[in-house]
């Protein structure tokens, strides 16, 4: 079946490098051609082995994953083989480079509804495939969806791909019969609610999620959350304060972008894959048969409407672009070369708004209003219960109707669910901690010095007045259901 | 099709029947050629569908978690007869997809208990010759990542890691770990570790029995390979082998010897950090040695400014308490060491 596969050779002096056209903490890719072959236009990733930080097993499981998945919209790797201290891996070259790039340097305010879903469709073969394989790819968004000339769409990286047939952990000897994994991984603004915060674990839906944040992320040019901080954006999510299905409405709706109108099986679609409940989610195979894919156009559309475009004026510039900032840079060439592991947070592009982890409440306010719009104006001032924690306003700020009813239909629905959650969430404090220890212990590793335990503790206090404010939130939807 | 397999009142025992039927059609169906081929193909997609049904009864799917009654009748079924063998010859038949839902699926039996007992490992015990098979299939870069997966899932059982252990297959990994086919090579590499590190026990006395061609050629093929994942690999290793308590007759003759203490002594001075700081785990033993030979202390003694001062500078990335307390016991052991007359 798959050996029709080329057989690249496995040796350096087969392959002619071009130009880097990316570059990360440790690994570098590179446009290069495959000389025995024609000069076949590769790309090739360097892994430096000495610098990477991930352990032989995983990168076994990634290439042993690329080798070993076969779908047409899945980048593969032709071959892999170490070259000196790298380990270099040999894939095809895409030469559109990725959603990311295309969205950012044509479509800052991002793609037309039609092109959307013939991308999306593509993307969704993959994950269905690889759902029905077993893995879980944990780290889609744009960045990771390639495009090549003719069209073809291909998921990439497998950096922190897992499957759920192989135990991770080869010394305890668990087989993962349970269909679940518990490490975190992904990049923040993708991440599922689930992923970043859950005692039970999560499974294929959490690839779902970070599905529709990508559709999201095409739709508007840039992911919902990603004016916040990425620590912050997985505060929001794992609080539950900001309703993304939302999201996608009221940007539509109101603000600048008013002029986007999205049809409502796009944003019925989006709304699915973003239910905060992953059991609500529809699988990959289940979604691939929503009405908005059902009159989807073939990918000659894009080809026409996206590709050529940029093939006759944009194509060199990426290329260009690529190459100059690929040194100095990393940018924008974030998802052509995805660093190890961490790497795949990637909180470069918030390098300005990290160091405010917290910001205060007139600059978080400010910075809401263009998007949050009336909803901010309208909150009465006595109505906040921690007058620093804006986003706490945010959810609590939703006084106008058609936020009350909704909030009162969310209460109302189940308050005992609602009380039983609150107390997980309190139980899940500690889980919590050691996990963002873990991210900021990823931040200080690539950025300047930080203190740590300070902003831990910061970190920690803010948790437990974000759990106060929800238990107050709680006690007057209980009054008030009380009442009413 | 996870409907349909409901939808089938099969039980798991005709699954495994069925399966073993079409396998033994599969393996004949060479030999006959005037066979038509949609037959051909409706029957190896029947087997395909059988392998995946197999698969969701021992795993579950995303609707149902497995149940144990039903994985108990599959396995025992399975192995009541030579189905695994029969799978495992067929397998270059099959697609890649099924390939792949093989291995899983013999990977999964290895670890299902019938009445609290592992029937795969009688099973394997009484037919060892198939893990001349796998070792076989290895060697064919088509097959290697599959028959490698089933390879490791069976040396699993301490019975079957014996087998391997005093075959002459052992030997094949320190030409397999350096196979050019990063994936491959990572493969038996794991495999390896695996065999060198799961079963105390039988680690250890196999390193006594073979101690000498085996560090022989441990040292030469790997540790003094010229390929740095090899050396990388292969000092990590050694840490763990030596350091383990069952090990600690082989370790003690280890660290005595003059021509180890100078490939360790070489790999220290190498200019990747990793294979720095792995092999200080293993040098430290040799420090740490109260019982030191004479040759030893010598070559120690006339290196000691320069091994200080090495060792002075060898710092992991991450901060880590246990690193420095050995390097610290190490450099006071190395600091007080005065010349001895060979004996």
């Amino acid at each position: 079946m798959a050996r029709n596969k080329l057989e690249f050779p496995l040796d350096a002096e087969a392959y002619e490098i071009i130009c880097k056209i990316g570059v990360g903490v440790s690994a570098s890719v590179y446009k290069a051609v495959c000389l025995p072959m024609n000069s076949t236009v590769v790309a090739i990733k360097a892994i430096d082995l000495d610098q990477s930080r991930a352990d032989f097993d995983s990168l076994r499981r990634e290439t042993k994953t690329m080798s070993l998945l076969s779908h047409p919209n899945i980048l593969n790797a032709y071959c892999s083989f170490t070259v000196d201290r790298c380990l270099w891996v040999v894939m095809p070259f895409m030469s559109c480079g990725s959603l990311h790039s295309i969205v950012s340097s044509s479509f800052p305010e991002g793609l037309p509804e039609n092109c959307i879903s013939v991308f999306l469709k593509e993307t969704l073969n993959a994950i269905s495939y690889l759902h029905d394989q077993g893995h879980l790819h944990r780290d889609i968004k744009a960045g990771n969806i390639l495009v090549d000339s003719d069209g073809s769409v291909k998921l990439a990286d497998f950096g922190v791909s897992a499957s759920i047939y192989e135990p991770v952990t080869t010394s305890s000897g668990t087989t993962s019969s349970s269909l679940r994994l518990t490490d975190i991984a992904g990049t923040p603004y993708w991440m599922a609610p689930e992923v970043v915060h859950s005692h039970t674990g999560y499974g294929f839906k959490a690839d779902i999620w970070s599905f529709g944040i990508t559709a999201l992320e095409l739709a508007h040019g840039r992911p919902p959350l990603s004016h916040l901080p990425p620590l912050k954006s997985l505060l929001m999510k794992i609080t539950k304060r900001f309703h993304f299905s939302d999201y996608e409405i009221s940007t539509s709706a109101c603000g600048k972008k008013s002029n986007k109108k999205f049809s409502k099986a796009f944003r019925e679609m989006v709304g699915l894959c973003l239910e905060q409940d992953p059991t609500k989610r529809p699988s990959a195979e289940k979604l691939l048969k929503h009405p908005f894919f059902r009159n989807c156009k073939g990918v000659d559309f894009v080809v026409k409407n996206v590709l050529q475009c940029l093939s006759n004026t944009e194509q060199m510039f990426i290329e260009s672009h690529i190459l100059i900032k690929g040194v100095d840079d990393e940018e924008d060439d974030e998802e052509i070369v995805k660093n190890r592991r961490i790497s795949g947070w990637n909180f470069r592009e918030d390098d300005l708004q990290l160091s405010p982890v917290f910001p205060t409440a007139e600059s978080d306010t400010s910075e809401f209003s263009p998007r949050g719009g009336d909803r901010i104006q309208d909150k009465p001032e006595g109505d906040n219960v921690v007058p620093t924690g804006s986003e706490v306003g945010l959810g609590l700020s939703n006084r106008n109707e058609d936020a009350k009813e909704q909030e009162g239909e969310v209460m109302g629905f189940d308050r005992d669910l609602v009380l039983e959650k609150l107390k997980l969430l309190k139980k899940s404090l500690e889980h919590q901690r050691a996990r963002v220890l873990v991210i900021i212990e990823a931040l200080s590793g690539e950025k300047e010095e930080r203190n740590r335990e300070e902003e831990l503790l910061e970190m920690v206090e803010k948790l437990k007045i974000e759990l106060e404010a929800e238990k107050m939130k709680t006690l007057r939807a209980e009054k008030e259901s009380v009442l009413g | 099709m996870k409907g349909l397999f409901k939808s089938k009142p099969r039980t798991p025992a005709d699954i495994v029947r069925q399966t073993r039927d079409l396998l033994l059609y599969a393996d004949r169906s060479k030999s006959l050629p005037d066979l038509r081929e949609s037959k051909r193909e409706e029957k190896m997609a029947e087997l395909s569908r059988n392998i995946r049904d197999m698969k969701s009864i021992l795993y579950g799917n995303s609707e149902a978690e497995p149940v144990a009654e039903a994985c108990a009748q599959l396995t025992q079924e399975f192995f009541r007869e030579d189905t695994l063998r029969l799978l495992i010859t067929c397998l270059p038949k099959l697609n890649l997809e099924t390939r792949k839902d093989a291995t899983q699926l013999v990977a999964n039996l290895q670890r299902q208990q019938v009445n609290s007992r592992l029937i795969a490992s009688d099973y394997l015990e009484a037919n060892l010759d198939l893990m001349n098979v796998l070792m076989e299939g290895f060697e064919n870069m088509d097959l290697a990542l599959h028959y490698g997966a089933m390879f490791r899932e069976c040396i699993r059982h301490q019975i079957v890691a014996k087998y391997v252990l005093e075959s002459e297959h052992v030997k094949k990994y320190f030409d397999f770990i350096q196979l050019p086919n990063f994936d491959i090579a990572a493969d038996a590499a794991a495999t390896f570790k695996e065999l060198l590190t799961r079963h105390k026990s039988t680690v250890a006395e196999f390193l006594t029995k073979n101690e000498d061609w085996f560090f022989t050629d441990y040292n030469s093929k790997l540790l003094e390979s010229s390929n740095y994942i090899t050396r990388r690999q292969a000092i990590k290793l050694l840490g763990d082998i030596l350091l383990d308590r069952s090990n600690s007759a082989v370790m003690t003759r280890y660290v005595s010897s003059r021509d180890n203490l100078r490939i360790l002594m070489n790999l220290l001075r190498e200019a990747s950090k990793s294979i720095q700081i792995e092999a200080f785990h293993v040098f430290k033993l040799f420090a740490a040695n109260q019982n030191k030979p004479a040759d030893i202390i010598n070559i120690l003694v006339a290196n000691k400014s320069k091994l200080l001062r090495l060792l002075a500078d060898l710092k992991p990335d991450k901060e880590d308490e246990r690193f420095e307390a050995d390097k610290s016991q190490v450099l006071r052991e190395i600091a007080a060491l005065e010349p001895r007359d060979l004996a």
